[in-house]
């Protein structure tokens, strides 16, 4: 229980963030904004399923996490980190070119990274992880 | 490494949230471990044969 409420907490407050940042007077939605929107609230949904899954472990009298789930997040930590590295690299070079505004590059980038640990936690929940 | 715990939980009648709470570890673990998607520790597969009454070398066939 004490591991999911931090969660829970960074979620709400993620999603509070955000609506104060929607409900500012002078906001606009461009296309890039609305994207950006829409991934954070599947990365907080994800947050919030994963919590909410740990919630009914502990629920069924199962530990909220154990060997596999540590296994399956220092998996996706480190594959995301060096996928991460390469993330950075790549927006270097579009803002290169496009010169994007720096909020828009490092907004972009930040969120970029929490979709690569997601799709990396996902992967190995399906693939599994062998010590192979 | 392939293993049979699917067969020998049917044979002492336990299901995989019974063996899993005994084990110490989440259903999902034990449904990983029947399907070869993980390799256990030494420690689970130790405990793991312990509760099946098997040792560990019946229990995980390393091929």
């Amino acid at each position: 229980m004490k591991k999911i409420i931090p969660v829970l907490v960074v979620s709400v407050l993620v999603l509070g963030t955000t609506l104060l940042w929607m409900t500012n007077p002078g906001f606009s939605m461009p296309v890039a904004e609305i994207v950006q929107f829409v991934v954070i609230i599947v990365i907080v949904g994800f947050a919030v399923y994963l919590a909410i899954n740990r919630f009914r472990s502990v629920r069924r009298g199962e530990p909220a996490e154990d060997e596999l789930s540590k296994k399956i997040l220092q998996k996706a930590s480190s594959f995301s980190y060096y996928a991460s590295l390469y993330l950075w690299i790549v927006m270097i070079f579009v803002n290169d070119r496009t010169k994007m505004d720096s909020e828009v590059l490092i907004g972009t980038g930040i969120l970029g990274m929490a979709v690569i640990w997601v799709g990396f936690v996902i992967f190995f929940k399906v693939r599994g992880v062998k010590n192979e | 490494m392939n293993n049979r715990i699917k067969e020998l939980r049917a044979r002492y009648d336990l299901t995989q949230e019974e063996l899993a709470k005994r084990v110490g570890v989440r259903r999902e673990t034990i449904v990983f471990l029947e399907k070869g998607k993980y390799n256990p520790s030494l420690k689970l597969a130790y405990d793991i044969s312990r509760i099946l009454q098997s040792r560990i070398e019946e229990v995980f066939i390393f091929v």
